[in-house]
């Protein structure tokens, strides 16, 4: 008798790897954000909004809080309950995932999660003092480092393993692009349009995504807004690019069975971006061509999803998903 | 302190290792040897390797904590002290389960069919009738072999005197085994010199028994065998996951299984649907398919009988089997040996008084201080009268009611529980014990050699059950020395 992967099994790996990439970038954006906003002078009025338009929430947030302040925002988006995108919620999703596959990922790897969702809920609970906020969403990166090390180095690199994976390069994809679109957005742009602030933005942008090192020994131009980018979304040796996360999504794909609709997807979405010379786009045709991404990301989603999950006659969703990211409204 | 078998007090019950007088029963004394020479350090360090060996292997039960989500794993509470039946004695005991069960499926298959127990006046047909177990939508099929119980865990347990009884048969879903095999690993670990002083029967290949008794089940060459789970929150998921594991078989949940229009049974998996053959169910018959059963049930599968009916798939065990497991079909067992083997029964039930009976109910009335009674169709422990602990009113209430409808009614005598020496801080104290053997029947039947021993850790306590302080030990089928 040979061993068959379940629907279900498989969706609940491909949304683990989503959550626990979704909590891992979700700290350190926030993390990094609030050390822009250090840099930057009082006078340029950048602020915490960003980070909600990153989230693509804002009409939630705009409901439950009105005013923009770093208590509301990182309230949202670090544990507000009514948030489903809030860091508290991916690591109660991820643990929620975990847990269900019992039997499926290694033993410890259920025990990591369980612990890094059971040390943020109470290490991340308010009144946060900011030093203590920082403390709190680096061990987030930490401990999901720590369970991807560990399901890599010991579980059995099969089909879970492979769905697992391709949650993960979508999810990371997915914040390349959603941090480099709020980055040239209008917000940003109004607030260090001046020169001079330029390249502490791109900096930080580069920061959020554990980039700055690789961009200054693999690209050697100074730090500006096309070259980043096209790093971000094109460079084939960097692990959070857009063409890294493609491509590693392909690799873990030519595994399974039944493979044809996602790989097309992916393959269509490669061919654009090697087509498109993104240093020369701005404003507009950027922006569009960003939007291009992110349908072309949630078209992967959508592949893999009724190739391998949702196929089924009779429908009810494995309760352990968990809600997917609403679409962004900015 | 170590343990000092002279200090050892059986009191007034039976013990399965020492004899009253304080000396090992015949094959414990290699054992009881073994034990008495450990210090209390070497003692503390068989405990810890125990309570690791039961760690690292992830043996856990799970405990509902009430609220939410809540539950929660607990490690296995297991005690190193062995439970040892003689091999001779075993024997027996086995061939008197096979009896049991094999008349118990005759039972049910002649329930479903055409009834000739009831019309030859062998047991009353409104038993059956008022049985919440008896499922009409079972009428007239015909699962292969005849067999409708394929695993059944029948309770038994020893009195004062040393006889086995059976106290209940489990006919549905029984659970345990998986504990049964891994407190063997355990013990190869903690005791692995016992292990070759003694001829001590290997319990291990049930899974491979399992597997073939679900595969005669089905003419399909290679099948596809599913262990169907109520999931992760079910108290027995540790074992259905274990059980698949080791049957090779694909553990499943209801929502990954689908009845296409051809009535087959179909799993949902990243290659499309795969045809299911045989499902060992552990989720109950109620629950099972929502277009013939509960109908808002989450955990069962839309047309699941409809399969089974058609031929196309396998259950174990059968939906409707559970009529022959019911308080009141309990006492008629001997009967139903009789009836349909026309052989003694081998194995006792434990002696039971029904009210409906003139005299028996006389001798009821009579002797209430000193009975259990028991509610026809109740179950778990409702409604139920411990004589000896009950009020004078109490009892004279129940005595009304017994007269007023002695059809509900059965009634035991209180057993006194044998007992098994049980590591208790540095020491051994007699510890009340059951045993829970599993019978598989498909093309062929299998006994376990032995089988799950629970042992209730509380001083004086009869109750046996992990979540309310039981623990196991590991049983061991030994030949005589």
């Amino acid at each position: 008798m040979t061993a068959h992967t379940l629907s279900s099994t498989a969706e609940r790996a491909y949304w683990l790897g989503r959550y626990l990439e979704r909590s891992e970038t979700t700290a350190r954006l926030i993390a990094v954000h609030a050390n822009l906003l250090m840099d930057l002078p009082k006078r340029i009025p950048l602020g915490w909004r960003p980070l909600v338009e990153i989230t693509g929430n804002l009409t939630l947030f705009g409901e439950l809080f009105g005013e923009v302040t770093e208590r509301t925002v990182c309230r949202f988006l670090i544990n507000d309950p009514r948030h489903s995108g809030s860091l508290l919620s991916s690591l109660s999703w991820a643990r929620e995932n975990a847990r269900t596959l019992r039997g499926i990922i290694p033993k410890h790897a259920f025990e990591y999660v369980n612990e890094m969702h059971l040390e943020a809920r109470d290490g991340l609970s308010e009144p946060l003092s900011r030093s203590r906020r920082f403390e709190g969403l680096s061990r987030i990166g930490e401990h999901v480092q720590r369970i991807d090390g560990f399901m890599s180095a010991n579980m059995m690199h099969d089909a879970h393993w492979r769905f697992l994976r391709i949650g993960q390069f979508i999810e990371r994809a997915d914040m390349t692009t959603r941090v480099i679109d709020v980055a040239t957005g209008s917000a940003w742009q109004s607030a260090t349009g001046l020169e001079v602030f330029a390249d502490i933005q791109w900096r930080s942008v580069l920061r959020s995504l554990y980039a700055q090192h690789s961009y200054n020994t693999s690209v050697g131009e100074p730090i500006t807004q096309g070259p980043v980018i096209h790093f971000l979304l094109n460079h084939r040796g960097l692990p959070r690019s857009v063409a890294y996360g493609l491509n590693s999504v392909r690799n873990s794909l030519r595994g399974l069975p039944r493979n044809e609709l996602p790989m097309r997807a992916v393959n269509r979405m490669l061919r654009q971006l090697g087509q498109t010379a993104v240093q020369g786009l701005g404003g507009a045709e950027l922006s569009a061509y960003l939007d291009q991404c992110q349908i072309g990301l949630s078209e992967i989603h959508d592949a893999v999803r009724q190739t391998y999950f949702d196929f089924r006659p009779r429908q009810r969703r494995a309760s352990g998903a968990g809600p997917a990211r609403t679409t962004r409204t900015g | 302190m170590s343990i000092d078998w002279r200090e050892y007090r059986t009191d007034r019950f039976w013990d399965e290792l020492i004899t009253p007088k304080g000396r090992p029963r015949p094959g414990a004394a290699n054992l009881c040897r073994v034990l008495g020479k450990l210090t209390d350090a070497e003692l503390e360090e068989r405990k810890t390797a125990a309570a690791l060996a039961i760690r690292a292997m992830g043996i856990t039960f799970t405990v509902y904590t009430g609220e939410g989500s809540g539950s929660i794993d607990r490690e296995w509470p297991f005690d190193i002290v062995p439970r040892l039946i003689q091999k001779r004695e075993w024997d027996a005991i086995s061939a008197g389960l096979v009896q049991r069960v094999k008349a118990l499926n005759r039972f049910i298959d002649d329930l479903y069919h055409k009834q000739t127990i009831l019309k030859d006046g062998v047991l009353p047909a409104e038993y059956i009738r008022n049985s919440r177990e008896f499922r009409p939508e079972c009428i007239g099929i015909d699962p292969p072999h005849g067999v409708w119980s394929h695993v059944c865990g029948s309770d038994l347990v020893r009195d004062h005197e040393g006889t086995t009884y059976v106290l209940e048969d489990n006919l549905r879903v029984p659970s345990g085994v998986s504990y049964m095999l891994e407190n063997r690993e355990v013990m190869k670990r903690v005791f692995p010199e016992l292990f070759e002083e003694y001829m001590i029967h290997p319990v291990d290949d049930y899974p491979d028994q399992l597997a073939a008794c679900l595969r005669s089940l089905t003419t399909v060459r290679s099948p596809q065998i599913a262990v169907l789970t109520p999931g992760i929150y079910n108290s027995a998921y540790f074992e259905h996951a274990y059980l698949a594991n080791a049957m090779s078989a694909q553990l499943v949940q209801g929502s990954d299984l689908v009845v296409g229009r051809d009535d087959r049974v179909y799993m949902r998996t990243i290659e499309g649907l795969v045809p299911v053959d045989v499902i060992y169910r552990r989720i109950d018959d109620l629950y099972m398919d929502p277009e013939v059963f509960i109908p808002d049930s989450m955990l069962g599968v839309p047309g699941l009988m409809r399969a089974w009916r058609a031929g196309n798939v396998a259950l174990a065990n059968a939906p409707g089997c559970g009529v022959a497991d019911d308080k009141v079909i309990y006492t008629y067992v001997p009967e139903i040996i009789r009836y349909y083997l026309g052989e003694e029964p081998l194995l006792p039930n434990v002696p039971s008084y029904r009210c409906v009976d003139p005299t028996e109910r006389e001798y009821v009335l009579d002797n209430l201080d000193k009975l259990v009674v028991k509610p026809a169709n109740e179950s778990g422990g409702y409604g139920m009268l411990i004589g000896p602990k009950a009020t004078r009113q109490e009892r004279s209430q129940f005595a009304r009611e017994i007269q007023a409808n002695p059809r509900n009614y059965m009634a035991q005598p209180m057993l006194l529980l044998s007992t098994a020496p049980t590591l208790v801080d540095r020491h051994a104290e007699a510890r009340h014990v059951d045993l829970r053997p599993f019978i598989l029947s498909g093309s062929s039947t299998y006994v376990t050699t032995g089988g799950l021993t629970r042992v209730a850790l509380r001083k004086g306590s009869t109750v046996v059950n992990s979540s309310q302080g039981g623990g196991s030990k590991d049983t061991w089928v030994v030949d005589a020395e």
